[in-house]
C-alpha cells in the first residue's frame, strides 16, 4: 500500500493524489508553518475577545462535551485552571464508556469541583442506532474521511445535545476537547445562528431518521429554540470552540497534567481511544468497508502539525484489536433485539 | 475564471472528490450531505483567503453560503462594498 511519505495518508483515502516525490495532495497543500502561526493567533486572540465578552454573564459560561477522555480532560482543565470558566461538564454515556474512564471521570469533576451531567439515552436504541450505522448508507464520504459511521452517529448525538442544553439554559459557550487533527484550525470558533442551525440539524436529523426514527428526537431543537430572543439576540446561539486546535498540544504534555487530576489511562479503550469501548470495533468495520483507517486523517494532521512524529503516527494505524475484544463488542451490540441482524459479518 | 467555477472547483477538490455528479449551482451543501458545519467554516476560510473579504460571525448564514449560487452572490455583493 503506496503511503504518504510526508505524513501517514493512504493511497485508498479518498481524493488522495502523489507527487513525484510521493508527497499526498494533503500536505501540499497544506499551509506553511508561519502562516499556520498567525492563523493560530488570529483564532486565540478571538477566543480571548469572546471570552472577555461573555464571562460571567450567564450561571455557567460553558458547557464542556466531556468523554472522559485524556484530551476533554485536558480541555476542562484548562478552561477552569487557566481560563476560569464556570463549566458544565456534560457526558453522553452511550453505554460503551470503559469503566475506567467513568471513574476517571469522577476523579477529575471531583478535583475540579465542575457540574457534571450525564445523559444515557436507551440501551436497545443506541445499540440499533450503532449497528444500523455500520451497514446502512447514511454518511457521505466527507464525514467517513474523518471519523467511522459509528462515531458520526455518536457525535451527533453528543452535538445536538448539547446545542439545546446550551440554548435551553443559556450557556454562551460550547467547548470541545478535539484535538488538532480533529477540528482543522479554521473552522476553530463557530459563532452560530437560527438559520444555520435549522440547516445543520435538519442533515442530522434525515441521518437519525433513516436510522432510527424518531426515537432520538428528544435530543434534537425544535421549533421555539430557533426563535430570537430581540433582547438577548446576540447570544442566545452559542460560540462553538476547538481550543485544542489553537493552543499548543503535546500528548505528553496532556498526560503528564491530567495525571495530576488522577486520570489514569484505560487499557481497554484501544490505541486511538481514552473513554471508549467500540472504537476498535468501529474502527475494523471502517476499514473493511472503506479501506483505509479512520483516525488516517486526524494522525496526518497531528503529524504535519509536528504533534507527532510519522512513525509515531504509522505505528498508532498499524496496531490491530484484539479479536476477544471485537468478538466481546458484537456480541454487546448483538444483544439489542433490533440490532441483531445488522451485525452479520461484523468483527471477523 | 469567475466566481462560481472557483467555488464549484473548491467543492469538488476537497468534499467531492471528483464526484461532480448532482452537484447544481443551487444544490444545497446542508441538505445534500456534502458538507457540515466544519465544512461550511472551511469554506469560508477559503472565500476571506481567495477574494480577500472578511465574512464576519452575522453573515454565516445559509442565505449567503448554502450553495455555489448564494455565494457567488454574497461575494459579489461584498466586493461591490
Amino acid at each position: 500500500m503506496k503511503i504518504c511519505t510526508t505524513c501517514v495518508l493512504p493511497e485508498t483515502f479518498p481524493g488522495i493524489t502523489f507527487d513525484d516525490q510521493g508527497r499526498c495532495s494533503y500536505c501540499s497543500k497544506h499551509d506553511k508553518t508561519e502562516k499556520r502561526d498567525n492563523q493560530r493567533d488570529r483564532f486565540y486572540a478571538k477566543f480571548q475577545e469572546i471570552l472577555q465578552r461573555l464571562k460571567g454573564k450567564d450561571p455557567y459560561d460553558a458547557l464542556l462535551a466531556y468523554s472522559g477522555g485524556k484530551d476533554s480532560t485536558y480541555t476542562l482543565k484548562l478552561l477552569k485552571e487557566t481560563y476560569g470558566l464556570k463549566l458544565l461538564a456534560i457526558t453522553v454515556d452511550h453505554g460503551f464508556v470503559s469503566p475506567k474512564a467513568v471513574k476517571n471521570i469522577q476523579n477529575v469533576t471531583g478535583r475540579l469541583d465542575i457540574d457534571h451531567c450525564a445523559f444515557r439515552p436507551g440501551t436497545d436504541t443506541l445499540r440499533t442506532l450503532f449497528s444500523r450505522s455500520m451497514v446502512m448508507d447514511v454518511y457521505p464520504i466527507k464525514a467517513l474521511e474523518r471519523a467511522s459511521a459509528i462515531c458520526n452517529s455518536c457525535m451527533n448525538l453528543v452535538k445536538s445535545l448539547l446545542i439545546k442544553i446550551s440554548i435551553e439554559m443559556r450557556v454562551p459557550m460550547i467547548f470541545y476537547g478535539w484535538s488538532p487533527g480533529q477540528a482543522p484550525l479554521r473552522s476553530s470558533v463557530f459563532k452560530t445562528n437560527a438559520a444555520m442551525l435549522r440547516k445543520m440539524q435538519e442533515a442530522v436529523s434525515v441521518s437519525f431518521e433513516k436510522l432510527i426514527g424518531d426515537r432520538l428526537s428528544a435530543y434534537l431543537l425544535k421549533d421555539h429554540h430557533f426563535k430570537t430572543d430581540p433582547s438577548r439576540e446576540s447570544d442566545r446561539f452559542p460560540y462553538i470552540i476547538h481550543p485544542l486546535a489553537f493552543l499548543d498540544y503535546s500528548e505528553e504534555t496532556i498526560l503528564d497534567a491530567v495525571g495530576t487530576l488522577g486520570w489514569i489511562p484505560p487499557e481497554d479503550t484501544g490505541s486511538n481511544s481514552s473513554n471508549c469501548l467500540l472504537n476498535d470495533f468501529a474502527i475494523e468495520m471502517h476499514i473493511k468497508q472503506h479501506r483505509f483507517h479512520p483516525y488516517a486523517f486526524e494522525i496526518a494532521g497531528l503529524v504535519r502539525e509536528g504533534c507527532m512524529t510519522r512513525s509515531e503516527g504509522l505505528e498508532r494505524l498499524s496496531s490491530r484489536p484484539d479479536a476477544a475484544h471485537l468478538d466481546y463488542i458484537k456480541k454487546k451490540l448483538e444483544a439489542g433485539a433490533e440490532s441483531r441482524s445488522f451485525c452479520k459479518g461484523a468483527g471477523k | 475564471m469567475n466566481i462560481a467555477t472557483v467555488i464549484r472547483k473548491f467543492i469538488i477538490e476537497n468534499f467531492l472528490f471528483e464526484d461532480t455528479g448532482n452537484l447544481k449551482e443551487d444544490t444545497s451543501f446542508l441538505e445534500s450531505g456534502v458538507m457540515d458545519s466544519t465544512g461550511v467554516l472551511e469554506l469560508v476560510s477559503f472565500i476571506e483567503e481567495t477574494f480577500g473579504i472578511v465574512v464576519e460571525d452575522e453573515d454565516l448564514v445559509p442565505e449567503n453560503l448554502d450553495s455555489i449560487a448564494r455565494i457567488a452572490r454574497y461575494i459579489e455583493k461584498k466586493q461591490e462594498n
